[in-house]
């Protein structure tokens, strides 16, 4: 019996006596279950010499180590003349090798030790992760501390990395759904970093002094936060993490500019991009909201009810009642640190175009006209409250969520009392949430396809911008 | 590349995390010591894992029949039964059966005489196919007052089911959940319901759904319609050439009694295979799936079939002109998955494209910097003769011909030089890694035991591929690469820009 050591309790999955009838087979309807009680596990919080906090978990099902480093970084501290700096920083930290280590001999040590180090910064966060089997973990560990404190950014592999960010910015128009996703990006959040985008223009301007200097303002034993899990025996694991993270920072602590939040503008825009394909990809939103936002339990509840569910009321209509197409859906982006977004999103044929884009606004102005019903509200709470532990089903998911709270900043108790949280919600809470949050009405719509073939044309929806998807003149060398 | 990426990331998960071996210090029971089979006296089989990690469990039912045992004029019927068998059964999903099924059966009669009108084409009587239209959207009306929409979703979410889902691939057809654990039950109810008295009520809006699901997935992404037309062109004779959503035409032909003949053919408890994998108590689980499924009568087992695809006598190139930069997929046909020589096409995999150094990522990437990316995967299925897939992304101002001459450069080196005996063990090492990893989610862990099951016949598949693998050496890669990787063999399909030079 290989149990975690944490605190969940099952009382008797199988009764034996619980089906009524005959048959013993019980109606799905009317089904009774065992009660079955969810306590979220904890891990542990250590904090190193150097002043690292350290979640751990032990678990020793299988012979494997897992740590990830959080580190407080990101491409919003890019400047917008050199987009695509963060990303490639947090490639070639990996690629480029490190503590000395050429890139090929460290490829060659991680894979035959089949042991994996992975590096990337992403808008709000910089992440270093490993995975090893634990009779390969303390060599691997020295990797993973010297890509991620001391890596050298090979010229050869940051002259590579450039080369393929411009080889996928000539690609980035090949697929409709790929130029919507980023062009509401763009329109949700232009005049902010989140709204930023790569150009060859910019990847050209990167350079290995750039990545050196945008890594060491931000990877310091004093600005990130560990989550360690898996095959370990405590004190060891102590005892090495200490060794390779050494004593706190001699230079003053890191000191984060300050970013501001997005502008609350809400302005209706329609941009078009034309490209010959049988299928129109659609995508409306604005912004949204912060985790801060007192309606965060209610849009969640809003979220399953609108356009996050097989039954949600988007997917109901738009694909099971009326075929107009196979994805579609909408979602509230929490934002963590900066203003999340609301984003709702379908593709359909060009002949059904702007039946389906008025349909998607109506359905969503829909919920801030009425109050949902008794039956969408329970059936959100339960299957929130009912699939929560789905989020703690491996020891790495449940360290690597206490880390990432604490570096967002979440309130100490969130996950404890979240269940509740969702419980109180009302049917008037959602409708609030809706009326202070949608606005159909300021809906940036970005529209792919080939409009010759719409039912409608796009004018009739707001004056349209078109985009420029041809390609440019060769600046990449 | 990114889908195709995807399918290359799942087929060499999967090729690559079979075996096992206990290397670590403490003891740990592996795979073998922890499945749990049991067959039903009707034929179906049941493995399950018990693992303790979290309160929940994973169910997977696989059927042993896809889209490669379709007839020609059943193409797609494989996958669109997939999507209705989502539709409910007589009791759920209804409010009253008795009073739907007539209705149904009107929606049937008109749909197919309008089929059957449309198929005349030009001589086709546009008023009668008005009338008809006109007539099966009322009838449609009708029926959905007696729908309860989606009733086995809202009853799996209720309970706090998640990753409720089903996957159609040429070789076979899989349904899968997750539940808090005490809800097993639950499970064995609906999914014992589904499968002996399914209704496919809004048939023919759910095809729809999939002519949208055909848009998206194929007509407008280059990538994968260049994809769908490589693997088409490499098959003349054998069904695994054919789409499993089927060509366009093929689902606007499809009716409910075609899905429901093969629904009755093959849904079958001896054509299937379920895994329950997590916090069980496997006793109780083979007494609660004895007593929802074995009820169930046996049906006829799925046939083998028959085609054969003849030997390929030269290399076929396929082209498709698109608004895309330019791509490349070159293929070799290779035996299905039990073959001996299978192994040594998965060593020869790892080698040239699993990982940084890999030598297509070495020596194509970072060397010479002709493409952002190569990698090597296998498809379109692994029950009949499959192919040996390389594909790659050229990095301008290289083109598709430099990537193709210097992908053919390291398989001949393949075939010329001995591999190094630290690549493969770097492989095995990497196995053995994988056997241990593959123990740690419930759903990798059933999505393994379904598939090995259904495709090489058995999931010990996983245990014994890695002393496979050990026995095999360098000469074995050399003539294994000697006799697939030839001229003769050989598929080469490219996307070319639309509006480059084009003579």
């Amino acid at each position: 019996m290989k149990r975690l050591i944490i605190s969940i309790l099952i009382l008797t999955a199988f009764v034996a006596t619980s089906f009524a009838a005959d048959s013993g087979r019980a109606n799905p309807r009317s089904m009774n279950f065992p009660p079955l009680r969810f306590d979220i596990p904890k891990a542990e919080r250590v904090v190193l010499e150097c002043g690292m906090p350290v979640y751990l978990l032990r678990d020793p099902e299988l012979p494997i180590i897992n740590i990830s480093a959080m580190v407080r970084t990101g491409s919003v501290y890019e400047p917008a003349s050199l987009s695509g700096l963060a990303s490639l920083t947090g490639s070639v930290m990996r690629s480029g090798g490190a503590g000395g280590l050429a890139p090929e001999r460290m490829d060659d040590e991680l894979e035959f030790m089949a042991s994996s180090v992975e590096s990337g910064i992403g808008s709000d966060m910089g992440t270093v992760s490993l995975t090893s089997l634990t009779r390969n973990f303390s060599p691997t560990l020295k990797i993973f501390a010297d890509v991620l404190l001391r890596p050298d950014f090979s010229e050869k592999r940051v002259d590579i990395a450039r080369k393929h960010l411009i080889e996928g910015l000539r690609r980035q128009n090949d697929d409709p759904k790929e130029i919507a996703g980023r062009e509401i990006g763009r329109a949700v959040y232009a005049g902010h970093p989140l709204g930023n985008v790569a150009t060859p223009e910019t990847a050209n301007a990167i350079t290995r002094q750039g990545m050196l200097d945008f890594h060491r303002r931000f990877f310091r034993v004093d600005n990130m936060i560990l989550a360690v899990s898996g095959d370990f025996d405590r004190a060891a694991m102590l005892r090495e993490l200490n060794a390779v993270f050494g004593k706190p920072a001699a230079l003053p602590a890191t000191v984060l500019p300050d970013i501001p939040q997005p502008a609350p503008v809400f302005a209706a825009e329609v941009i078009y991009g034309n490209k010959e394909v049988n299928q129109t990809v659609i995508r409306m939103g604005h912004l949204g909201v912060t985790k801060e936002s007192p309606d965060l339990y209610a849009l969640r509840i809003l979220d399953y009810i609108l356009g996050g569910s097989f039954t949600s009321r988007l997917t109901m209509e738009i694909r099971t009642n009326q075929g107009l197409a196979y994805n579609v859906g909408s979602h509230f982006d929490i934002g963590r640190r900066f203003t999340g977004s609301f984003i709702a999103e379908t593709e359909t044929k060009a002949e059904s175009t702007a039946k389906a884009i008025t349909l998607m606004k109506e359905i969503i102005a829909g919920m801030t006209r009425e109050p949902v019903t008794d039956q969408e509200l329970n059936a959100a709470r339960e299957y929130i409250i009912n699939s929560f532990m789905f989020g703690f089903t491996s020891p790495a998911s449940i360290v690597t969520q206490r880390a990432r709270l604490e570096y967002y900043g979440y309130a100490p108790d969130y996950l404890e009392t979240y269940r509740d949280n969702i419980s109180r919600v009302t049917k008037e809470d959602v409708l609030a949430a809706a009326r202070r949050h949608l606005k159909p009405e300021a809906f940036k719509l970005v529209v792919v396809g080939d409009a010759a073939k719409f039912d409608k044309p796009l004018a009739s929806f707001g004056s349209v911008h078109e985009l420029d998807l041809k390609p440019k003149p060769e600046t990449g060398k | 590349m990114k889908k195709v990426w995807l399918i290359a990331l799942t087929m060499c998960l999967f090729t690559a995390q079979l075996h096992a071996a206990p290397a670590a210090s403490v003891p740990r029971a592996g795979l073998e010591e922890k499945v749990i089979e049991h067959t039903l006296k009707n034929g179906m089989k049941l493995l399950m894992v018990e693992r303790h990690t979290s309160p929940t469990v994973s169910a997977w039912i696989r059927f042993r029949v896809g889209s490669v045992d379709e007839r020609s004029d059943e193409r797609g019927i494989a996958h669109l039964l997939e999507h209705m068998l989502f539709k409910g059964t007589t009791t759920l999903g209804t409010k009253d059966y008795a009073a739907e099924k007539p209705i149904l059966d009107r929606i049937e009669q008109t749909a197919q005489q309008l089929m059957a009108e449309k198929a005349k084409r030009e001589t086709a009587d546009k008023l009668r196919i008005a009338a008809l239209e006109k007539q099966l959207a009322g009838l449609e009306a009708d029926a959905s007052k007696y729908v309860i929409k989606d009733e086995f979703f809202e009853l799996y979410a209720k309970n706090g089911g998640t990753g409720y889902n089903a996957f159609t691939s040429r070789d076979g057809t899989t349904y899968l959940i997750s539940l808090p654990s005490n809800k097993l039950e639950l499970w064995a109810a609906i999914e014992s319901d589904r499968m002996q008295n399914a209704v496919l009520r809004e048939f023919y809006t759910e095809r729809a759904v999939v002519m949208e699901e055909r848009r998206r997935s194929y007509d407008a992404d280059p990538e994968s319609k260049l994809w769908e037309t490589f693997v088409a062109s490499a098959y003349l004779a054998h069904p695994y050439g054919q789409p499993t959503i089927g060509w366009m035409a093929d689902i606007e032909n499809l009716s409910r009694s075609k899905a429901e003949q093969f629904f009755h053919s093959y849904y079958t408890p001896n054509n299937s295979i379920v895994a329950i994998v997590g916090d069980i108590n496997p006793a109780a689980t083979i007494a609660l799936v004895e007593r929802y499924f074995a009820a169930i009568p046996p049906g006829k087992l799925v046939a083998p079939v028959s085609a054969e695809e003849p030997k390929q006598g030269g290399e076929r190139r396929i082209e498709l002109v698109a608004e895309s930069e330019p791509t490349l997929i070159m293929g070799f046909h290779k035996p299905a998955i039990n073959a001996p020589d299978d192994y040594v096409l998965d060593v020869i995999s790892m080698i040239l494209g699993n990982g940084r150094t890999s030598r297509f990522h070495k020596n194509l990437v970072v060397e010479k910097q002709l493409a952002t990316d190569v990698g090597v995967f296998d498809a379109p299925g692994s029950r009949y003769p499959g192919l040996f897939v390389i594909y790659s992304n050229p990095r301008a101002p290289h083109s598709v011909k430099e990537v193709e001459d210097a992908v053919l450069a390291e398989l001949d080196q393949l075939k010329n030089e001995p591999v190094a005996e630290r690549d493969l063990q770097r492989i095995l090492n990497k196995i053995e890694f994988e056997e241990s990893r593959r123990m740690g989610t419930n759903g990798g862990l059933a999505r393994n035991l379904t598939e090995y099951e259904a495709t090489a016949g058995n999931w010990r598949y996983m245990i014994e591929y890695r002393r496979k693998v050990a026995s095999i050496t360098p000469a074995d890669i050399q003539r294994v690469a000697r006799q697939y990787f030839t001229r003769e063999n050989r598929m080469v399909g490219f996307i070319t820009k639309k509006g480059a030079d084009l003579k």
